[in-house]
């Protein structure tokens, strides 16, 4: 009898919390519904500043050669290869300020960043972050290191000196 | 087990507290939460994405019941499971190597570390004690 109350008692709860939670919810879930965040749980009206991109519009930033490439992997991936001309910011350190300020951040240009690929969420982490430090233009290529490698597209293997 | 009422409702009280927090930490960033899920990479993103909507309001629910002595065996049995499985994930990623923030705080959140999981435990030690003497603890803090 007692088991019996207490299953009755956790249903109770878990049927309570399913309820507040879904009803308060119910706004997030029609957009993700919608299909609002295929790439990461993040509110893009909240982080306007922040876009994302595929492999073909990375590379044409790339070529265009005005955007500056963030890899927010870790140092030791980063020395093996990287994006050409990316510079290295990576999880363990981009939330301490005195990291961000080491780096040239261009407050009105243009930030590409990416991690592994469709698995890392790095990218996503530091985009917020560079979002509150005030850059207006940050996108997000999610294809990462992994698509870019794939095309065999120009890379470095080199710790660019910063 | 620790039988002394004192020390159980004090027990109570903590866990109770630090599962409210955890739970509105959460709660007021739905999606970082489901974000710091989708991190340990163990559940699909629906899942993810579930779980975060409703975990949080499950945390508050059963610390505002084990405070207030409502539900006592169900809340205390309910936070051990989540503890328990909590420790699971912490171990494995740790064994996984994976860099990541634990989510336990919303966006107050540590490191997931050894640290935690000493955390993790110290409360679980509290809710069995409060599991294992509910009608004790329910009778005399009236």
């Amino acid at each position: 009898m007692a088991l019996k109350k207490l299953l009755q008692q956790i249903v109770l709860i878990l049927f309570l919390s399913l309820i507040i939670g879904l009803g308060i919810n119910f706004s997030l879930i029609k957009k993700y519904l919608q299909g609002d965040f295929q790439f990461g749980f993040i509110s893009l009206e909240k982080y306007d500043s922040i876009t994302f991109i595929t492999l073909g519009e990375a590379e044409g930033l790339f070529s265009e050669g005005e955007a500056l490439f963030i890899d927010s992997r870790p140092k030791e991936a980063f020395q093996t290869g990287h994006i050409l001309g990316a510079v290295n910011l990576p999880v363990e350190e981009y939330k301490e300020e005195k990291a961000l300020d080491l780096i040239f951040l261009p407050p009105e240009g243009t930030v590409v960043i990416y991690c592994d690929g469709n698995e890392c969420n790095s990218s996503l982490e530091l985009a917020k972050v560079l979002h509150q430090k005030g850059l207006i233009d940050i996108k997000i290529f999610f294809g990462g290191w992994i698509e870019w490698m794939r095309e065999e597209l120009p890379v470095s293997s080199e710790n660019d000196p910063q | 087990m620790i039988r002394n009422k004192y020390i159980l409702i004090a027990f109570r009280l903590v866990v109770g507290g630090m599962f409210i927090w955890a739970g509105i930490s959460k709660i007021i960033d739905p999606l970082g939460f489901a974000q710091n899920i989708a991190n340990y990479r163990v559940f699909p993103e629906g899942i993810s994405f579930f779980l975060a909507l409703v975990l949080p309001w499950i945390e508050v629910i059963c610390g505002v019941f084990l405070i207030l002595g409502i539900f006592l065996s169900a809340s205390a049995l309910l936070l051990s499971g989540f503890l328990v499985v909590f420790l699971v994930l912490i171990a494995a990623t740790l064994i996984r190597g994976i860099d990541i923030d634990c989510g336990c705080f919303g966006s107050l959140s540590g490191k997931v570390d050894y640290k935690l999981i000493l955390t993790d435990s110290i409360l679980l030690f509290f809710c069995l004690n409060i599991y294992f003497s509910p009608k004790m603890v329910q009778i005399k803090s009236k």
